[in-house]
């Protein structure tokens, strides 16, 4: 492909993707700091019509672009966090599809990338940033834990917290993101090849 | 649900805090957060929003913009200062309700912590308010650039970056206008489950996508007819230059940081 293409391609998807992050909407049975959004479609689009670098692109500057646009309260954990979740959604998915072109293909890498995603998230956030929130925030880790109890009694540590309260989020997350993915691409895969021939040709 | 968005929240003006060399600004910037975070306790907050509030005067910014500013942030500041006053103990009882307690030391440590992120917020907004997002994006290729050795693609990041700045408004317009056409056969975007919602994105994905495919292109072709050839031997109609003024400024505030911190407060 093109250099040129690759970097206006690219382009314009982290844009689409900056704006579909800033639709976001709380969902009910998650606490309303976990919003929804569905930023990383687009960054789902570019790993599997340009390959896994440029999902991973699409998903840094989404993150920068957000950063600058709405502000921090978190020193950049949050896009940090966001950033990291989103690679492991979507390089694992692009590494599948490049190596199997095919429906099937593209469903499998989806499904490994949203296994990835919950795994690598949970990893994260027990190791990394729920005690890095305690510390920004000045508080014990167990005053997370308490809150979390108040509302789904069943937790009663870090283990559990992480379990029942991130790992459903970026299970539906993933799922959601692979579906809506999966409807679009056959849509719109007809036009960028078409697009891609159309300039060859030019 | 696209109402009310404004991208970008640069307020233009020409004082020295919008003429500071934005890599330089940058730089103040991250010095004022490490040493937010090495403070120990009020008087050193205080400093710091003296600081503050004293570049807010010098950028001849309105108050109340930065002040709207903090207003997505009011959940998480809530969060903290309920936090601390429900797990941290100590000092005098202020309230007991049976088991439940409010002690001196969990309100007083809330406090501080939502003043600190309350400051957070607010100096890094300044960097956003006082610098076009343009000057911005140079600024980061600038500071990208030392890594190329290593193998960052300083200038192809930029440029992407430059190409997603300038296409967010007209994309955020052609999603409203979508959305609108869609709402009036009938859609709806704004309720259900994720299932739901997640179907009811796609006759509003489908022409966005396509759209942004074919301005991308279209955008390929015009810059390869005017010789783009990526970054190597590329010219800049404005070059930013870091004058003495801003070593200076640079300089001055470090000193100023290490004293505070030095000083223990």
């Amino acid at each position: 492909m093109n250099k040129t293409v690759f970097l206006t391609r690219v382009g314009l998807l982290s844009a689409v993707s900056f704006v579909l992050m800033y639709v976001n909407f709380p969902l009910p049975p998650f606490p309303p700091w976990l919003k929804f959004d569905f930023g990383d479609v687009p960054a789902m689009i570019a790993t599997f019509s340009l390959g896994p670098v440029a999902g991973v692109v699409v998903q840094l500057l989404k993150n920068i672009l957000y950063f600058l646009f709405k502000g921090t309260a978190t020193a950049g954990v949050g896009s940090v966090a966001n950033f990291l979740a989103g690679v492991a959604l979507v390089l694992p998915a692009g590494l599948i599809y490049r190596r199997y072109r095919s429906r099937s293909g593209a469903l499998w890498g989806m499904s490994a990338g949203t296994l990835s995603l919950v795994v690598t998230m949970a990893a994260f956030n027990y190791y990394v940033l729920l005690p890095l929130f305690a510390a920004l925030m000045d508080l014990p880790l167990e005053a997370f834990v308490e809150m979390a109890a108040r509302t789904i009694p069943q937790i009663t540590d870090l283990r559990t917290l992480v379990i029942l309260g991130v790992t459903p989020y970026n299970l539906v997350k993933g799922l959601s993101v692979s579906l809506v993915t999966f409807l679009l691409y056959k849509h719109i895969a007809r036009i960028f090849k078409l697009h891609t021939r159309q300039n060859m040709v030019e | 649900m696209l109402k009310g968005i404004t991208i970008g929240q640069h307020y233009p003006g020409d004082s020295l805090l919008h003429n500071l060399e934005p890599r330089i600004k940058i730089a103040i910037i991250t010095a004022y957060i490490v040493s937010l975070f090495l403070m120990q306790g009020p008087v050193g907050y205080l400093a710091m929003m003296v600081i503050t509030l004293a570049a807010v005067f010098i950028g001849q910014l309105p108050l109340r913009l930065l002040l709207r500013g903090l207003r997505p942030l009011f959940f998480i500041i809530g969060f903290t200062l309920v936090l601390h006053i429900l797990f941290t103990k100590g000092g005098t009882v202020w309230l007991q309700l049976g088991r439940f307690t409010i002690e001196s030391q969990g309100v007083l440590t809330g406090s501080l912590m939502a003043w600190r992120l309350m400051l957070l917020v607010m100096t890094t907004s300044l960097l956003t308010l006082t610098t076009s997002p343009i000057a911005l994006t140079d600024a980061i290729e600038g500071l990208l650039n030392p890594l190329k050795r290593i193998g960052v693609p300083a200038h192809e990041l930029a440029m992407m970056m430059t190409i997603a700045l300038r296409f967010i408004p007209t994309l955020l317009e052609e999603a409203e206008k979508i959305m609108r056409a869609q709402m009036a056969r009938g859609a709806d975007f704004e309720s259900g489950s994720v299932l739901k919602r997640a179907r009811a994105m796609i006759p509003l994905l489908v022409p966005l996508f396509i759209s942004a495919f074919r301005r991308a292109d279209d955008l390929a072709l015009a810059m390869e007819a005017r010789c783009y050839r990526g970054g190597e031997g590329r010219t800049r109609m404005k070059v930013v230059l870091i004058r003495l003024g801003d070593w200076i400024s640079l300089a001055s505030f470090i000193g100023l940081m290490v004293v505070l911190v030095w000083l223990g407060i």
